[in-house]
């Protein structure tokens, strides 16, 4: 188990990184369905391959901010190689405090650019 | 895509990840296999040729930075120079065999295809896509499709093949075409060509009304009622430039199997005053050097022809 780092010293994410999180927030999931939902959350402007996908993750393991799960929600129509993996409490906290960052980021953004403000 | 195409890909895709290092591929290897062949057979319907892209730029990204990774960890390990150069030798070989086979450069010598193809335009042509003959393995593996009307190709010259040309496809086969007064009329139909130019306002009647009694001898057998009919596996293509295009008027049919390719971008279009920049002469190199910035179209670079 890797001492859990805090937060702030992790930021900024990067895009993969973060989806990846995002992905992960509502459910475990395995590769490809991580891949699916990352293209989902940004409308196809993120697509990443299986090359990214797994060097982020395995970097994300090592930084604790995802663990494999043993468990596989979707019993039927599932192959036994699969993994699944999950967020951790650390993981948790680490996209939360990026999603604080960005929304920072945007109200900076908008008081200078004078874009209208969050309809 | 059927599913012997997908299993093909799966193995190139097996192979290529012989370039990662050692440990993350035992590590991660048959989780991505599974991963790729999943979004395999999600793809129909969308371009191959996207995915492909998508997939070639994930692999090079992440085998350098998993590369990079790996040599940071084991510098201290073992003086490992050989192995190094074993795993790029795999990676280089894998560019060499993508650059060769999947996609080729040329430069265009003539304006045969101006507005939209102009000299100087250095570009990408995909060599995968059209492969689907039927004699060649590429065709059990690799996406393929077949040629459409309005499609700008490039291929062998029949007269003689060391050259290659790019010009549209106007008839496939079992078409019939015919020229009256620089319309074309396929089938009945005369084109709406917004592609096509027309640099002269006379009639030349060899050129604008075809075919005539002056058609060359390959269309001796495939002229009826004023129509050339493409036969089997033919093409019958023209350039864009019409009143100045050395194309199938002049020289007949292209065989369906002298298709090089499509062409796919232009990645750099450069504003040369003689058509000898298909050879990198002396002349041309000084030109290039001295003119490099101003004689650049910049506007064309990065986009499809």
């Amino acid at each position: 188990m890797p001492k859990p780092a805090p937060a702030a010293t992790l930021l900024p994410l990067t895009p993969p990184v973060f989806h990846i999180l995002l992905a992960l927030a509502d459910e475990e999931r395995h590769g490809y369905s991580i891949m699916q939902d990352v293209a989902r959350q940004t409308n196809d402007a993120l697509q990443i391959g299986p090359g990214t996908l797994y060097g982020c993750l395995k970097r994300m393991l090592a930084a604790g901010l995802v663990e494999e799960s043993d468990e596989r929600p979707d019993t039927e129509l599932d192959d036994e190689r699969r993994r699944y993996y999950r967020m951790t409490d650390l993981g948790r906290s680490v996209v939360r405090a990026e999603a604080r960052r960005l929304a920072d980021a945007v109200t900076a953004a908008r008081a200078r650019l004078g874009l209208a403000g969050g309809k | 895509m059927d599913s012997i195409s997908i299993r093909g890909l799966c193995g190139v895709y097996a192979a290529m990840l012989y370039a990662y290092p050692r440990d993350f591929r035992r590590q991660y290897g048959a989780s991505m296999r599974q991963v790729f062949r999943d979004r395999c057979r999600e793809q129909r319907g969308k371009s191959w040729f996207a995915f492909g892209l998508l997939t070639a730029a994930d692999w090079i990204t992440s085998v350098i930075r998993e590369r990079r990774a790996a040599s940071a960890a084991t510098v201290v390990q073992t003086g490992s120079g050989r192995k190094l150069i074993q795993e790029w030798a795999v990676t280089l070989l894998l560019f060499l065999f993508v650059t060769t086979t999947m996609v080729q450069a040329y430069v265009v010598p003539t304006g045969s295809m101006e507005n939209n193809i102009l000299i100087g335009d250095h570009m990408l042509v995909d060599k995968v896509g059209f492969s689907n003959t039927g004699n060649n393995w590429a065709s059990y593996v690799l996406p393929s499709r077949q040629v459409e009307r309005g499609e700008i190709i490039a291929f062998r010259y029949p007269v003689d093949v060391s050259q290659t040309f790019v010009k549209r496809v106007i008839g496939l086969p079992g078409d019939r075409i015919h020229l009256q007064n620089k319309q074309v009329i396929r089938n009945g139909q005369p084109l709406d060509e917004s592609y096509a130019q027309h640099v002269t306002s006379y009639i030349d009647d060899d050129r604008d009304n075809f075919p005539t009694a002056a058609a060359p001898a390959a269309f001796a057998h495939h002229v009826q009622d004023g129509d050339v009919v493409v036969p089997p596996e033919m093409l019958f293509v023209m350039g864009d430039n019409r009143d100045n295009s050395l194309d199938s008027r002049y020289w007949g049919f292209v065989p369906r199997d002298y298709i090089v390719g499509k062409p796919l971008m232009i990645y750099w279009s450069y504003d040369a005053t003689t058509p000898e920049l298909a050879t990198w002469n002396l002349a041309h190199i000084e030109d290039v050097a001295l003119h490099f910035f101003t004689k650049t179209r910049w506007r064309r670079t990065l986009t499809a022809p």
